[in-house]
């Protein structure tokens, strides 16, 4: 291995909204000094953080895009990405994990596990990524990291294991019990730079031993030697430091420090920890796909001097043009050198090389295996693999949801259009979850994407970068139509217009399908359908599903079989069985008892107990299924699955029902049938909207 | 078979036919057992049955994750669903899971006004109408009888009944007079119904101690099944 890449990190900061992510990373930043002073997110002085770069994340005090920075703990590289805690964003979350060796998982001391740890967590386990844990906010009131600890197990199904204990607790909280090294670690000066070391407080102590022998406990099934020393006796920190990399590394131990961001408590421990516990991109197995040899699996060596393989994993548009992230799982990328798009297939050759820090860069020549950098100017998609022209791979591909909610926007003006034309284009390719089109029915532009937050970020985007004023009508939420009975078909499509006309007959039936969106089954026998008007069939229906005839959106999990049909010998074409298709669909249609399906969101609302009345009677009236709520003293979680079209402003509903203290994230849990009452109204809307454009 | 008569076949009208139609809206009933014999299964199989009934059932539990019970609900019920071939089982799953909602409570010896305050705040602002509430995990050795009092006052006020589970430790096994294990014998008063579960060879015996004004010791003849933990008719399961 080489000595570089030992000593080299790739590490990502993910949690629950507001948990202090931002706020830890600019103390990174600090102790690693790569920056001098530090800002606070939405602090006094009005500067903001470092790594919420964007206006719109500085006014707003939310991380809005992961941003990515390189710092050096002790002789270790470390490329940092701090990603936003809102669901919204959680694209972002997504990429950054998958291009990521470990991560830090940061949780409330309060809070605890929340809504969206749990997304955090499943994104973490599938790309496989080991993490350690850091309780944030021990200074707040109620601060409870011993219990953080547990859910963490109860709720997360990890093996949690505490390596420190707080000395004091919330605004007496000063530092820390280092349970390897069993001393007391106390975080001083104007900015917790200097750790003073003593011995473990009296009071602690009887506290601190019994900790450390859970610690040794839980290590000792990663190291037999830690065992044997721990069995005499006579137990060396570094076998501790080990049997925890170990089970951290196989993800069988989640390590939990704990600290103050905010405070300046903890957090330089914490980097030792990533350090110590985090892999280095060497530890890790990468495989991508060889498109020459059937997309068979090839492991990757993480060396310089081997071809080349890296992944686009982030495209943004900088201060001085676009700018495209890679990951650089094999070989090394060199200014100058050229590389080969295998999605696009076209060569590219890398222009400007650099390295990022939130919002300032520097050049550099070269990315060493395993590292993570920016190149200027090349034009792809993200997601996009990029490897040595002697090579033709694909990196596996990264889960990306599917958007729920949709706007019409429209420009002010000629030049607000043009504006907006190109915001959307650069959105879009920006955001893999942000989509744009314009109806061919109403001409409008239509907006997609994950939230309302999501798309006013981007509306408020287009305003302040490509000054494209647009309004916006409402939000609408991704319908989808299904069909609920099965119903045969049989249908010929005939014209004779002067020439050579057209002929072909289908026949066959339309059945619900259980899983998935579509599926084609040709049972024709005897060849009454030549064989190569089959596709022509499937296209034919296929085209069908993109629009219902109940509101206008798309169909799904629909099972088409055909098995009887007729041509002609002149007449029948492609063109012919597509449309007989497509005829054949639209009149069985209706005979399919088609239904309306809704997004339905699974809620998590977050507040204090007092509140909870209210927030039940909130849910209640947007037709929610309350599914459980837990009571922990004064503080309560709802959880409850909602329809998505009930769910919008229920940001500042929230907000006035509880004083601004109860807080709610959602995410898409599944297509649900709409009730009779609200289909009608869907139907009544979507008979006048039609019946307006036809006038 | 359609959900009406797998209403109708269930073993648990046995139970109701012992103690006079069932434990009635305004009333309390108690399952008691050691730990792991079988109460929270007891329960949620008496939760399901009222759940196929069209009733609305609130299931109040003392454990850390809510998700657990959630997934003691699934499990029952796909059991139901499959050994006795339930129509449109999906369908008649998703209008169970509109009537059901878990309440959870992180510490156990939570007041009783706390919690009549939360059940309040889900049946009245929630807009949920509970038929039937499930208190899993009570604990009575904290508990007083004012408090089970407490809820028995709501329990009418609101026109609802409620089962608990009680758990019995291995150092209290001794009963009253009236064969109530002695742990439970202050709360008798405003308790109608009290069950307990016997360990025996082959499966968990449920034995009637107590139905409404009555002290009895009555074999239910109702088995909890070892191998799918539902409520069984010891009868029916020989057949097999
Ligand atoms: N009391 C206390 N407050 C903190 C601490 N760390 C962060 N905060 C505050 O919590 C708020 C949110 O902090 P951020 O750092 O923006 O949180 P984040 O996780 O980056 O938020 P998103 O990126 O929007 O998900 C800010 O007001 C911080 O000042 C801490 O250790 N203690
Ligand atoms: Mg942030």
């Amino acid at each position: 291995m080489e000595a570089r890449i030992q000593k080299m990190r790739n590490i990502g900061i993910s949690a629950h909204i507001d948990s202090g992510k931002t706020t830890l990373s600019e103390r990174i930043l600090f102790y690693c000094q790569r920056i001098h002073a530090i800002h606070e997110v939405r602090g006094k002085d009005g500067v903001g953080a470092t790594m919420d770069s964007m206006e719109l994340e500085r006014e707003r005090g939310i991380t809005i895009q992961s941003a990515s920075t390189n710092v050096t703990w002790k002789d270790h590289v470390i490329n940092v990405i701090d990603t936003p805690g809102h669901v919204d964003f959680t694209i972002e979350v997504e990429r950054a994990l998958r291009v990521l060796d470990g991560a830090i998982l940061v949780l409330d001391s309060v809070g605890g596990v929340q809504s969206q740890t749990l997304t955090v967590n499943r994104q973490l386990g599938r790309y496989n990524v080991p993490f350690i844990a850091f309780v944030n906010k021990c200074d707040r009131t109620g601060a409870n990291p011993v219990r953080v600890r547990d859910q963490i197990e109860e709720k997360l199904g990890h093996n949690a294991v505490l390596l420190q204990l707080p000395i004091g607790l919330e605004d007496k909280f000063v530092g820390v019990v280092d349970l390897i090294s069993m001393k007391a670690q106390y975080y001083e000066g104007d900015f917790g730079e200097i750790i003073r070391e003593t011995e473990i407080p009296a009071e602690l102590a009887q506290q601190a031993e019994q900790y450390r022998e859970t610690l040794l406990d839980a290590a000792s099934m990663f190291s037999d030697e830690l065992a044997e020393a721990y069995l005499e006796g006579e137990v060396q920190p570094q076998q501790v430091i080990d049997a925890v990399r170990a089970g951290t590394l196989s993800r069988q131990l989640v390590p939990v420090y704990m600290g103050s961001a905010y405070k300046n408590k903890g957090v330089q421990a914490l980097l030792d920890g990533v350090v110590r516990y985090l892999p280095n991109p060497a530890e890790l197995t990468y495989t991508a796909l060889d498109l020459n040899n059937d997309e068979e699996p090839v492991d990757l060596t993480p060396e310089s001097t081997a071809p080349t393989v890296a992944l686009a994993f982030k495209l943004e548009e900088g201060q001085y043009g676009q700018l495209t992230y890679m990951r650089v799982y094999q070989g090394s990328i060199k200014k100058g050198m050229e590389l080969y798009n295998s999605r696009a297939r076209k060569k590219v050759k890398i222009g400007r090389l650099i390295r990022m820090h939130a919002d300032t860069t520097t050049d550099i020549n070269e990315a060493p295996a395993g590292d993570i950098v920016a190149i200027f100017g090349i034009d792809c998609a993200s997601g996009d693999t990029f490897v040595d022209p002697s090579l033709n791979y694909s990196m596996t591909s990264m889960y990306v949801p599917n958007p729920v909610i949709s706007l019409a926007v429209k420009a002010k003006d000629k030049s607000a259009e043009d504006n907006m034309g190109k915001a959307l284009n650069r959105f879009t390719k920006e955001d893999p979850t942000f989509r744009s089109f314009v109806d061919p029915e109403s001409n409008e532009t239509i907006i997609q994407g994950m939230g309302e937050l999501h798309l006013e970020v981007y509306i408020e985007r287009m305003k302040r970068e490509y000054r494209a004023d647009v309004e916006t009508g409402m939000p609408q939420v991704a319908y989808r139509e299904a069909i609920s009975a099965r119903a045969e078909f049989d249908y010929t499509h005939k014209k004779q217009t002067g020439g050579s006309g057209q002929f072909a007959r289908v026949a066959g039936f339309i059945e619900p399908l259980d899983e998935g969106d579509y599926e084609f089954v040709d049972s024709i026998k005897g060849g009454v359908i030549p064989n190569e008007y089959i596709p022509s069939c499937d296209k034919g229906f296929r085209t069908a599903m993109q629009k219902g005839t109940v509101i206008g959106f798309p169909i799904v999990g629909v099972r088409v079989a055909i098995n009887d049909g007729a041509t002609h010998p002149v007449d029948s074409s492609d063109m012919a069985f597509q449309a007989a298709a497509l005829g054949a669909f639209r009149q069985t249609y209706a005979k399919t008892k088609p239904v309306i399906l809704e997004p339905i969101m699974k809620v998590s609302v977050e507040g204090p107990t007092e509140y909870q009345g209210s927030i039940f009677g909130s849910l209640n009236q947007r037709r929610g299924i309350i599914l459980a709520s837990s009571e922990d003293g004064s503080f309560s979680t709802v959880e409850a699955e909602v329809p998505l079209s009930e769910m919008f402003g229920y940001a500042t509903v929230l907000r006035s029902l509880s004083q601004g203290k109860a807080e709610f994230s959602m995410e898409f849990l599944k297509y649900g049938r709409v009730p009779q009452s609200v289909a009608e109204e869907l139907i009544k809307k979507y008979q006048e909207s039609k019946n307006k454009e036809s006038k | 078979m359609v959900k009406e008569e797998l209403v109708q076949r269930s073993p648990l009208r046995i139970l109701e036919k012992s103690i006079q139609g069932g434990l009635g809206a305004g009333n309390l009933g108690i399952i008691a057992s050691r730990k792991g014999v079988g109460k929270t299964a007891c329960l949620v199989h008496i939760a399901t049955d009222s759940l196929l009934q069209g009733k609305h059932v609130i299931h109040v539990s003392f454990s850390s994750r809510t998700d657990h019970i959630i997934s003691w609900y699934e499990d029952i019920y796909r059991e139901i669903a499959a050994t006795r071939e339930l129509e449109d089982a999906m369908e008649v799953h998703d209008s169970l899971v509109r009537n059901r909602v878990v309440m959870n409570f992180s510490q156990r010896g939570i007041e009783a006004e706390q919690l009549i305050q939360s059940l309040r705040a889900m049946i009245v602002h929630g807009g949920f109408a509970a038929d039937v509430i499930m208190v899993d995990g009570y604990d009575f050795a904290l508990g007083s009888p004012e408090s089970l009092e407490a809820l028995k006052s709501f329990a009418q006020e609101v026109g609802l009944s409620i089962w608990f589970s009680a758990t019995l430790h291995r150092e209290q096994p001794q009963v009253d007079e009236n064969g109530v294990p002695v742990i439970l014998a202050p709360y008798m008063d405003c308790v109608s119904v009290l069950i307990t579960l016997e360990p025996a060879p082959e499966h968990v015996k449920l034995r009637l101690v107590k139905e409404h004004d009555r002290y009895v010791h009555e074999d239910l003849s109702l088995v909890l099944d070892s191998r799918t933990l539902l409520i069984a008719d010891p009868a029916q399961l020989d057949s097999k």
